[in-house]
């Protein structure tokens, strides 16, 4: 009940400007919107590269978190991250549904990835990535992450 | 009363419930009717009878059963509720305002927090929307009428003028260029005040000029909206009672610190409700615009349907 007037406000202020390095691309519904990051320094992992991602709002957002996931095409690669599997699903706290907040927006999220990506100094797959991704038929939201390293 | 027909109407009342989730309105007013006369002492039977008779948009019926409902039982947040709706709906907007606050009050003072708080709360600005667009449909006519007042006074004194210049041309006392010129002068003279008396009248109207921007201070961080019963956190942030409440059920936590924060902890925040409703009342009209863009109004009052 909440979600189409907060979404319609966030995109109104979102397209009146947004940081350095983030894009909208497509928001034509309540439901799902795409953004475009690139990381802005000079981290050697990512230069040149930018990377989309999908986000899926339920009608209870922002009360729920939304379910944020990397999606790849000819233009857009998965970027690199030991917390980022290979199939685009983000292991990131505040996306998770303990650790999100309703303060929290599409904008905020989208900083804490370039942010993640911009201290990353490890150009690698999470653990386990290729079993998981095999594996995993789970949406992002019903998976139970386990956070090892409150750090990256 | 014999407790067969407290059984009777209990009964009753359950078909009555049955035909009211199916949709089915009229039938449940017959029903629930049936049931007030085997027991006309549950204020229950009334409330599901106006809920019955909102749909079926008999206002008049449901102000009645509201009101003998409200009679058997004070503390009648659905009575209130319901009561509000109708009020509203014939256009009687300062009662419905005051039963939807009422409404609103038994809601949060009832032990259960339930998400009604957020209904109820959409009710009361509804009702606050409607206060306001008539105060400002007054507002409008009686600005019109002086502004259609003094442009008329306007018109007969330059039609005053030139009456003047037409005897004084007649007369021989001026040419008959020169009284052409001054014609054509008074006229543009008179052109020019017509249109700096509009302006005057439309720099003088707050809904001209005031910033079409709520204060991020009177918004809470949740919905993105004004407040209407902000309440405050132990670490000072304010939010919308009903929103953080919704929140605090999934999760009990402060939502910026997340430290451990209980429903019970929240505190009115006295003087920005005092800020917000000031507020609103000085920019209604857009700000309710904005909230009241909501698109299926009957979702938002399913969940207070019959019981």
């Amino acid at each position: 009940m909440f979600a189409t007037k907060r979404l319609g406000k966030e995109l109104s202020k979102m397209q009146s400007g947004l940081p350095n390095g983030i894009e909208l691309i497509k928001a034509d519904d309540f439901k799902e919107w795409l953004l475009d990051i690139r990381v802005v320094d000079a981290n050697p992992i990512y230069q040149g590269e930018v990377y989309r991602i999908k986000f899926m709002f339920s009608p209870n957002y922002p009360i729920e978190a939304p379910e944020v996931v990397f999606v790849q095409d000819e233009s857009h690669p998965i970027p690199y991250h030991p917390h980022i599997y290979s199939n685009g699903i983000i292991c990131l706290d505040l996306l998770d549904r303990t650790g999100w907040s309703p303060v929290h927006n599409v904008e905020s999220v989208c900083i804490s990835l370039q942010s993640m990506l911009t201290g990353n100094t490890k150009k690698e797959r999470p653990p386990g990535d290729e079993n998981f991704v095999r594996s995993n038929t789970q949406r992002p939201r019903d998976i139970n992450f386990v956070f090892h390293d409150p750090h990256v | 009363m014999p407790t067969g027909n407290e059984y009777a109407a209990e009964q009753l009342k359950t078909q009555g419930n049955t035909h009211f989730k199916n949709g089915e309105y009229e039938a449940a007013e017959t029903c629930y009717g049936q049931a007030i006369q085997k027991n006309s002492k549950n204020p229950l039977l009334f409330t599901n009878r106006a809920n019955a008779r909102l749909k079926l948009e008999k206002w008049q019926e449901v102000i009645d059963d509201c009101l003998k409902s409200i009679e058997l039982m004070r503390e009648n947040m659905k009575g209130f509720f319901y009561l509000a709706q109708a009020q509203l709906a014939i256009n009687h907007p300062n009662e419905a305002l005051s039963s939807a606050l009422t409404a609103y009050d038994l809601c949060t003072h009832s032990s259960q927090q339930t998400s009604n708080a957020a209904t109820i709360s959409a009710l009361v600005l509804k009702c606050k929307k409607a206060k306001w667009d008539i105060r400002e449909r007054d507002r409008l006519r009686r600005r019109s009428s002086l502004l259609s007042t003094l442009e008329s006074n306007l018109e007969s004194q330059c039609k005053r003028d030139l009456f003047e210049i037409t005897e004084q041309a007649s007369t021989g006392a001026i040419g008959a260029i020169e009284a052409s010129d001054s014609k054509s002068e008074l006229l543009k003279a008179h052109e020019q005040n017509l249109a700096d008396l509009r302006t005057a009248f439309a720099i003088s109207d707050p809904g001209n000029m005031a910033k079409r921007e709520v204060p991020d201070y009177l918004i809470d961080g949740i919905t993105f909206e004004i407040m209407h019963d902000p309440v405050v956190t132990k670490n000072g942030r304010s939010y919308e009672r009903a929103t953080i409440i919704e929140h605090l059920k999934r999760s009990p936590t402060d939502p910026l610190t997340r430290e451990p924060l209980r429903i019970e902890e929240l505190r009115p925040n006295i003087a920005l409700k005092e800020a917000c409703t000031e507020f609103m009342e000085a920019n209604s009209g857009w700000v309710y615009d904005c909230i009241d863009g909501e698109e299926d109004r009957d979702s938002r009052w399913a969940h207070l349907s019959s019981s």
